[in-house]
């Protein structure tokens, strides 16, 4: 290694420090330790002529090494790096001693003086070790992958798609929409759900820069951040997507009949259906399972009318291969299966169903043509409506769904407007009301004659105990406002089910390498300041998936996500940490650890020429230090921090 | 007035000399802070800024991370006589590698089961989240660590007291 | 001590440059450019420097497998741990594994104002005396027990069992509150005047104590008072590693085994084996359990492979393939344990089952018990209680 020349600057900072610190005395201890070539004071070092006195060092004296002692590394640390490279030198040559925030700002006299001192040569005796980092960058490529169709991949999909940039959107289901297609009205401006999410849902499938693969999922993902190579099954539809006029004849003319997923249950579809009558695209899927042609080998009607010859019993999956720059997730939610509940008798009685149960119920195109009707075909006369079925519940989930006070106000209004002198009782343990809009939503449904409870239901029955009751079901319940436990007789009982992460959230996440929190949600990179980034560069998460959310913070999250994308492909590249980890092949075990405790999925062992060694993906790193530490075998160092340099600097600070 | 301001002056100098004195017989704790470049560091800056001043005995290093922090570093610290070894980094759900502080506290917690064993008293070693914004807080923990640290004496691995 | 001084003690100056050295060395066979006798030519042709910065010298395992077989009696262990003297004296210590923090807490513990904790896992269960004639050498076992806590090392078991075994036979030995580390680890990392300090307080303290025979689990602690202490303090004890101790004792008809249905295998600790020559009392004692088949390993005795670190002065690549080449061997016996008579192999093989990436190396998981645990599991249900 070539000898070590350091150059030191002392900062007077006017009289921020020097009217403390005795700079000159500093300078003039600096410069007699090992290696130091140049030490000087001065005034203002983050000045021009500051700058332009380092510059000039470096050429006169060659030095290879600077330190700066002055304010805080995370004020001026960049400025000095630039200048370090201005004159040629690597910016991670740079060292910097705080002096000011840190010493002569808290401290005073002598003791200020010696502390300085200290903190100069341990930054002297740091910057001996530190070698030169290269920053990479690697090109980004400009395609995007949305995973999940709800409205906030469709949202996120033609942000990115009006930028003319290529977006590939892998919805699961034959059409794209989400949970927000299956609701009538939504709060709290109680706008119609079809009104303002149908155009979306066109507008994504005539966009030029979309690619939809609906009834498709992502299968593998590999690569990192820039270049990402992903797998796509495209699950056989048996209609040829080309052909298909979407006209509807097939589902029509088709005699097999099954229980709709898409109206919970409650109302029966096709074995070749579209999900919902404004689907997107307009092509109709053969359930296979329910087909007589693929059970029994006869039928074929479907076949029979289609005009357009698109039905075609022949196909198989395709797996499409595509590569991306970034990926955003936005698989959405599940509504939690309330059956477990025992004590609310789901799936028992027959007139206790799950909210979104309710919004087909309510939906004009639902299964009752938005009627409100029980089972038998009657309208019911009460309603009760329970809030926080498994959320905020220490047997389910801890976590508040966030949507259901407010989803709950909407079906009382939405009872009342249909039968105006129904009973209908909210029942609920706090209302929830902090989104913009959402107490004056509650504070005018409080007016509209709707009876709230303020008790968490302990029991849903059917045994009668007055005249009244019978036949009817009971809600058991205290009213802690009025305290005494009450029984309240009526026709139906709505629960609202938490909102849950997918059942495939593991699957999902590991196909990704992206983390869940706790609760099972995707986990974003910081609470607060990264909400939509996840620790996995170049992945992001948006809507549901990462948390119960309403439908104005899903878009939003969308649009964050949007812009993140953008702003990658704008910039076209990435430039990668360089102070990351490194593995030292010769001592690696190969034990894995280090792949275990890393929250990026940076380090991974691999198989080399028969030795198992770990081997980090630079683009991933983000040099936080956790492998090295964990690694038994000193094999990983992680550069600008190595071992050498934190130990150098705890020897001259527990001395001096 | 002049008989005030003279015995002021009198107190004033009685003061500092007992403070002289007590420079040469106080002992000074040496408290070795490895703070974390998001929080505890940035809590330190921002006592400097709102000048909160706080003993002079702490010497910062930073990490981008406490999960950086090798148990080795602390050790190395008290083998070269640190008084106190002061570990400090971002609340729990706020690190921004994700969970290298719950590593950090997981390690100290460790080696503080080991320092036991080895007789060190546990004051010796601190974990504190201080948040980036905290600048009292960082300024009241070494306060306090120091004060701490000087009615426990001088750490018995100082190189003074070794034979 | 000069480079000289060195040569002349371990008698390099015969060295035939034969390389014998080398191809017994299980280290040069996983990493070729490793060589014994280049390292002793550095000494002999005079190149000091070259020899004391060789990024090797930390790497020795100071098996003895060289040694042992060198026809010229070229004490190569010794020199390497004269040689890391020198070293170690210019700032040089290896690259310890752990980031050295076991070596620091042996330094620290030297201190003679610090006051340790080290018993407080010993509770009633455990009879033991102030006064005696006996003692037990308890060793680093409670540090090593939370150091290596991930991956259950076992070590503080080794000295209950012990004091288990011990009080089945009757025997209610003296253990040591201020009992210090051996400074095994120390002295082979060159680091001597450490060493100095705790072989001299643990002299101090043993003679205080009355002591007239020390009773180790720890073979290294073994090796290191019976031929280390000498040349550093003078300490007039009988020493003997725990499973001679029983062995002697067995005849006695006080331990009465129960079954224990199990095809077992052996390593041979190189400190044991090789340094101390003690082969056939660990085997005596594992085959004197009924029910017990002891299957030897292809390298058995003063043929067996280390597992691959001592003195934790350097645990590199090269150590892990020794330890599984060497838990690989094991394997291949059919035996469904192995049981070893050192807490560090026994901490070592299990560092090396720990197999966490996605991607896995071959298959070297295996049950490893140290033999003290084995008699122990042996005796239990029969014992006094
Ligand atoms: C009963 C009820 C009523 C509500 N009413 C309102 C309201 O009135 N107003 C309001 O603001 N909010 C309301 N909400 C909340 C609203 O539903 C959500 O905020 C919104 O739907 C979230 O959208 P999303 O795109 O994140 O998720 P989702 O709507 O769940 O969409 C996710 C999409 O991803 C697809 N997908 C999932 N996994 C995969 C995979 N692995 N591969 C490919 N695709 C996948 C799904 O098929 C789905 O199309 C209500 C919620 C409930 C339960
Ligand atoms: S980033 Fe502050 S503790 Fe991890």
């Amino acid at each position: 290694m070539a000898e070590v020349r350091i150059g030191v600057y002392v900062c007077h900072c006017g009289t921020n420090i020097a009217g403390t610190v005795d700079v000159e005395e500093v300078a003039r201890y600096a410069k007699q330790l090992p290696s130091v070539v140049i030490a000087r004071d001065y005034m203002f070092m983050c000045s021009d002529p500051g700058q332009a006195l380092i510059k000039s060092d470096i050429k006169e004296f060659s030095l290879n090494r600077v330190v700066v002692a002055s304010c805080s590394p995370r004020m001026h640390e960049p400025t000095f790096q630039r200048a370090c490279q201005d004159a040629g030198l690597n910016p991670y040559l740079y060292e910097q001693a705080n002096i000011r925030e840190q010493c002569s700002w808290v401290h005073e006299g002598d003791e200020a003086t010696q502390k300085a001192k200290a903190l100069v040569e341990a930054a002297i005796r740091r910057v001996s070790h530190h070698e030169p980092l290269e920053i990479k960058e690697i090109p980004v490529n400009p395609n995007t992958l949305i995973i999940g169709g709800g409205i906030a991949g469709i949202q996120a999909a033609l942000d990115i798609a009006d930028s003319e940039h290529r977006v590939y959107l892998v919805e699961r289901e034959p059409s794209i929409g989400g949970h927000m297609s299956q609701f009538d009205k939504t709060f709290p401006t109680l706008d119609c759900a079809a009104c303002i999410l149908t155009p979306k849902m066109t507008a994504v499938g005539q966009h030029p820069y979309i690619d939809l693969f609906t009834y498709s999922e992502v299968e593998e993902v590999s690569g990192y951040i820039g270049d990402f190579k992903v797998k796509i099954r495209k699950k056989a539809r048996y209609v040829d997507e080309e052909r298909c006029t979407g006209c509807g004849v097939c589902q029509e003319k088709c005699p097999w009949k099954t229980d709709s997923e898409f109206d919970i249950g409650l109302g029966k579809r096709k074995a070749i259906y579209f999900p919902f009558p404004q689907a997107v695209p307009m092509v109709p899927v053969i359930d296979r399972e329910h087909c007589a042609y693929f059970l029994k080998g006869t039928c074929r009607a479907c076949e029979r009318f289609c005009e357009a010859k698109a039905i075609n019993f022949e196909q198989t999956d395709q797996i499409l291969e595509l590569e991306v720059g970034a990926i955003i997730v936005a698989t959405g939610y599940d509504l939690m299966d309330p059956t477990p509940i025992t004590q609310y008798g789901y799936g028992r009685f027959d007139n206790v169903i799950t909210s979104l149960q309710f919004e087909r119920v309510v939906d004009c195109v639902g299964p009752t043509g938005g009627k409100i009707l029980l089972k038998d075909g009657t309208q019911p006369k009460s309603i009760a409506i329970i809030h926080c079925v498994g959320s905020r519940d220490q047997n389910y989930h801890t976590y508040c769904s966030r949507v259901c006070c407010e989803y709950a106000l909407k079906f009382s209004h939405l009872i009342k407007e249909e039968i105006p002198d129904a009973d209908v009782y909210q029942m609920y343990i706090d209302m929830r009301c902090f989104g913009k809009g959402y107490e004056e939503f509650y504070d005018r449904l409080s007016h509209e004659g709707v009876n709230f409870i303020r008790g968490k239901v302990a029991k849903v029955t059917d045994e009668a105990v007055t005249d009244e009751e019978r036949g009817r079901l009971v809600v058991i319940v205290e009213d802690t406002l009025l305290p005494g436990v009450i029984r309240v007789p009526v026709d139906m009982v709505i629960l609202c089910a938490a909102i849950e992460p997918r059942s495939d959230a593991e699957e999902v996440a590991k196909l990704l390498k992206i983390n869940r929190s706790i609760e099972g949600f995707f986990m974003e990179r910081h609470p607060k300041l990264e909400p939509v980034s996840t620790p996995t560069e170049g992945i992001f998460i948006v809507g549901c998936c990462q948390g119960p959310k309403d439908i104005p913070d899903s878009v939003a999250q969308a649009l964050g996500g949007a812009s993140k994308v953008l702003s990658l492909i704008s910039r076209g590249k990435v430039s990668l940490l360089a102070a990351t980890a490194k593995v030292d092949e010769m001592r690696c075990h190969g034990c894995g650890r280090c792949e275990e405790i890393c929250e990026f999925h940076a380090p991974k062992v691999i198989n080399k020429n028969g030795v198992m060694v770990s081997e980090i993906n630079e683009a991933l790193c983000q040099g936080c230090g956790l492998c090295a530490v964990t690694c038994p075998a000193e094999a990983i160092s992680i550069r600008h921090f190595t071992q050498e340099e934190i130990k150098s600097m705890v020897d001259v600070l527990t001395e001096s | 007035m002049n008989g005030f301001n003279l015995s002021r002056s009198i107190r004033t100098r009685q003061l500092l000399q007992v403070r002289r004195m007590r420079k040469i017989t106080e002992f000074e704790p040496r408290i070795i802070a490895f703070t974390c470049n998001w929080c505890a560091y940035s809590a330190a800056d921002i006592a400097g800024i709102s000048r909160f001043h706080y003993p002079a005995n702490v010497r910062n290093i930073k990490v981008m991370c406490t999960g950086m922090i090798d148990p080795g570093y602390i050790l190395r610290a008290f083998e070269r006589g640190a008084d106190g070894v002061l570990v400090a980094g971002c609340e729990i759900g706020d690190c921004h590698y994700i969970s290298g502080n719950i590593k950090a506290k997981e390690r100290v917690e460790r080696l503080k089961k080991l320092l036991h064993i080895l007789g060190l008293e546990d004051e010796r070693l601190r974990l504190e989240w201080i948040d980036a914004g905290d600048g009292r807080k960082f300024a009241d923990t070494i306060e306090n660590m120091a004060g701490k640290l000087k009615k426990l004496g001088p750490s018995p691995f100082k190189k003074e007291v070794k034979s | 001590m000069t480079l000289e001084d060195i040569i002349k003690e371990t008698k390099t100056y015969y060295c035939l440059e034969c390389g014998k050295c080398s191809s017994l060395c299980p280290i040069s066979r996983h990493n070729p450019s490793y060589s014994p006798r280049l390292m002793l030519e550095k000494a002999l042709t005079g190149f000091e420097g070259d020899l004391i910065n060789d990024q090797e010298l930390f790497s020795c395992l100071t098996c003895y497998n060289c040694s042992l077989k060198c026809p010229a009696d070229v004490d190569y262990p010794l020199f390497m741990q004269k040689v890391r003297t020198l070293a170690f004296a210019q700032g040089r210590y290896g690259v310890p594994a752990d980031s050295g923090i076991l070596q620091s807490f042996m330094r620290l513990m030297l201190n003679p104002a610090i006051e340790q904790r080290r018993l407080e896992w010993l509770s009633d269960e455990y009879r033991i005396s102030e006064k005696g004639n006996i003692l037990f050498f308890v060793g680093c076992a409670p540090y090593f027990e939370f150091a290596f806590e991930d991956f259950e090392a076992g070590a503080l078991n080794i000295a209950k069992d012990s004091l288990k075994i011990l009080n089945t036979l009757g025997i209610e030995p003296m253990v040591l509150a201020d009992e210090k580390c051996c400074g095994h680890d120390l002295l082979w990392t060159g680091d001597v005047e450490s060493f100095r300090k705790l072989a001299e307080h643990n002299a101090r303290i043993i003679k205080e104590s009355g002591a007239k025979k020390i009773i180790f689990s720890c073979p290294e602690g073994y090796r290191t008072f019976k031929f280390d202490y000498p040349h550093y303090v003078d300490l007039d004890c009988e020493l003997q590693h725990i499973t001679e101790f029983l062995a002697e004792n067995m005849g006695k008809g006080m331990l009465d085994f129960k079954e224990v249905k199990k095809k077992v295998t052996y390593q041979d600790p190189c400190r044991l084996g090789r340094h101390l020559g003690v082969y056939e009392q660990p085997r005596k004692l594992i085959e004197a359990i009924p029910g017990i088949e002891l299957i030897e390993m292809e390298h058995t005795r003063d043929e067996s492979i280390c597992c691959g670190t001592s003195a934790w002065t350097n645990c590199d690549a090269y150590s892990k393939q020794i330890r599984t080449e060497r838990l690989l061997e094991a394997k291949a016996t059919g035996a469904e344990m192995l049981i070893t008579a050192c807490p560090k192999c026994q901490i070592h093989f299990r560092c090396a089952m720990v197999s966490k990436g996605e991607e896995k190396g071959p298959d070297v998981e295996m049950d490893v018990m140290d033999i003290v645990n084995l008699v122990a599991s042996a005796l239990e249900d029969n014992g006094s209680e």
